[in-house]
């Protein structure tokens, strides 16, 4: 068939897409079905337009049929998730720029005086390592009984806590703003995901106590040598949790007992249903009758009784 | 005492199949005529203490009023779980599996005391047997009498008795009324 319209089709093979710009409706649809009818009719012309450039294309051979390398697609799709937000500046972002304090870019080896080596900045073996200052000489502002070496642990301590914090602050601050970075591990109850409209579900006082419960269990021995906290009150229902029916039934309630054993034995009885024919025994007897049969023929052989013929002293009691 | 559960009738109900057969409907859905009360409804399976007992349902609804801790036995002892979770049928059984058995056995009277004692039945001293025997079946073993002695497992068909020599082993012996005297302790 002439395929001069193919020009006309803007076909995107990468995509898998075919698009006529010029189609036009001849007239109004009247009803739904014609609708349908048109854009089935057109949507095969599409559709055989892509097969074709489809095969036009060279195949290797693999066991589920020819296989066709499809090129890159051309159409522009749009984006699915938003462009990233701005962030606010953290507040040593804003305090750098008040001052006008430039970033400085820093090397990984730095020269080391007391050593007279380079040595890195960070890491093994590194320029000013706390661990390995053998002296530090007593100030005039020292008290006597205070150890300098535990004093530089603990301050060091305090900063990096500090820093922890302002880290956390910045980051509650993205997150109000929504620009909060997606690499973030995130609590389920402490920030919510940016660009998700849910709010995280507070916990009722029953999942709570349910969660709490499990994690307390949750331990090596089950949690039974754990140290309680004040005011945990000890675990509901411990053991395996069995519901058993009543010993007798209720007075006019359904014999839920009498059900069970009916739904047993019935499904027992299904599952041994099928040795209701003795197989070997069927064979055994029909081999029987086929003995007796064959047996039977053989007797036309021999001479019949006959009936009619009387016998002759028989019951000649006289 | 408590009904059974679902999984623990399963278990019962597949060792009792294994000698009565469809018989079992009868055996779960026997009447019964015990108790004043004009319907004393039909047998039923309770559990105490790891015992299963056949009793009928008038005499449970009594039973109810006896503690736990007192509580020893009532109707038909027929089984005991295992540690495990396994069920064995003990001989006090004999009188509801006799019943309803499908595959009998009836033994010689000079085998008779052997079996008593516990020892598993030999070809020299069958008597009779039923056909149509699977090894692995429950057998119920009788007297030249028609008295049930107590059962066992087929350990081999009816076809491979005949071939057998007479020492073989046709029936494993499992219980047998000679227990009453012997394990009168355990039962």
């Amino acid at each position: 068939m002439d395929m001069e319209t193919d020009q006309i089709y803007q076909i995107d093979v990468g995509n898998l897409l075919a698009f006529n710009p010029n189609h036009r409706f001849p007239s109004a649809p009247s009803s739904r079905e014609e609708l349908v009818k048109e854009c089935v009719t057109e949507g095969t012309k599409l559709v055989q337009a892509i097969a074709d450039t489809l095969f036009n294309f060279p195949s290797t051979e693999t066991n589920d049929g020819p296989l066709v390398q499809l090129p890159p697609p051309t159409t522009k799709l749009p984006r699915e998730k938003h462009l990233p937000r701005p962030k606010p500046p953290t507040k040593w972002e804003e305090f750098a720029l008040k001052k006008g304090i430039q970033k400085r870019k820093k090397d990984k080896i730095v020269y080391d005086e007391t050593t007279d080596k380079f040595k890195r900045r960070h890491g093994y073996d590194r320029v000013n390592d706390d661990n390995d200052i053998p002296i530090i000489e007593a100030k005039a502002s020292d008290e006597p009984g205070e150890d300098p070496f535990a004093k530089r642990l603990d301050d060091k301590k305090k900063r990096v806590g500090k820093q922890e914090k302002n880290r956390l602050q910045n980051l509650k601050t993205a997150a109000k703003a929504g620009a909060l970075p997606s690499h973030v591990q995130l609590a389920v109850t402490a920030l919510p995901i940016s660009g998700t409209k849910t709010q995280p579900q507070k916990l009722g006082k029953e999942a709570l106590g349910d969660v709490a419960g499990l994690a307390a269990t949750s331990t090596a021995s089950g949690g039974k040598f754990d140290k309680k906290l004040p005011g945990e009150k000890p675990p509901k229902k411990q053991g395996k949790h069995h519901k058993y029916l009543p010993v007798l039934p209720r007075y006019g309630e359904v014999d839920e007992e009498k059900e069970q054993t009916n739904k047993v034995l019935s499904k027992l009885l299904s599952k041994h249903s099928h040795e209701i024919l003795n197989v070997g025994k069927a064979i055994d007897m029909y081999n029987d009758k086929k003995e007796k049969k064959k047996s039977g023929r053989s007797d036309k052989l021999k001479a019949k009784k006959d009936i009619t013929k009387k016998k002759p002293y028989a019951n000649k009691a006289k | 005492m408590r009904p059974l559960d679902e999984n623990e009738t399963t278990v019962v109900f597949e060792k009792i199949f294994k000698f009565v057969g469809n018989n079992l409907k009868n055996i779960v859905e026997n009447p019964s005529h015990e108790g004043p009360e004009q319907d004393p409804g039909r047998y039923c399976f309770r559990l105490h203490k790891n015992r299963v007992y056949y009793v009928s349902e008038s005499l449970v609804k009594r039973a109810t009023n006896i503690s736990r801790k007192s509580l020893v036995s009532l109707g038909t002892c027929i089984g005991k779980y295992t540690h495990a979770g396994g069920f064995h049928l003990t001989i006090m059984s004999l009188s509801v599996l006799a019943a309803n058995a499908k595959h009998k056995v009836w033994l010689k009277p000079t085998s008779e005391m052997s079996f008593l004692y516990g020892n598993h039945v030999l070809k020299g001293g069958l008597g009779r047997i039923t056909d149509s025997i699977v090894p692995g079946d429950g057998v119920v073993v009788f007297s030249m009498s028609d008295v049930p002695l107590g059962f066992g497992v087929a350990a081999k068909s009816t076809q491979d008795c005949r071939k057998l020599d007479p020492n073989g082993i046709v029936v494993l012996h499992q219980a047998d009324i000679g227990e009453y005297l012997r394990d009168e302790d355990e039962l």
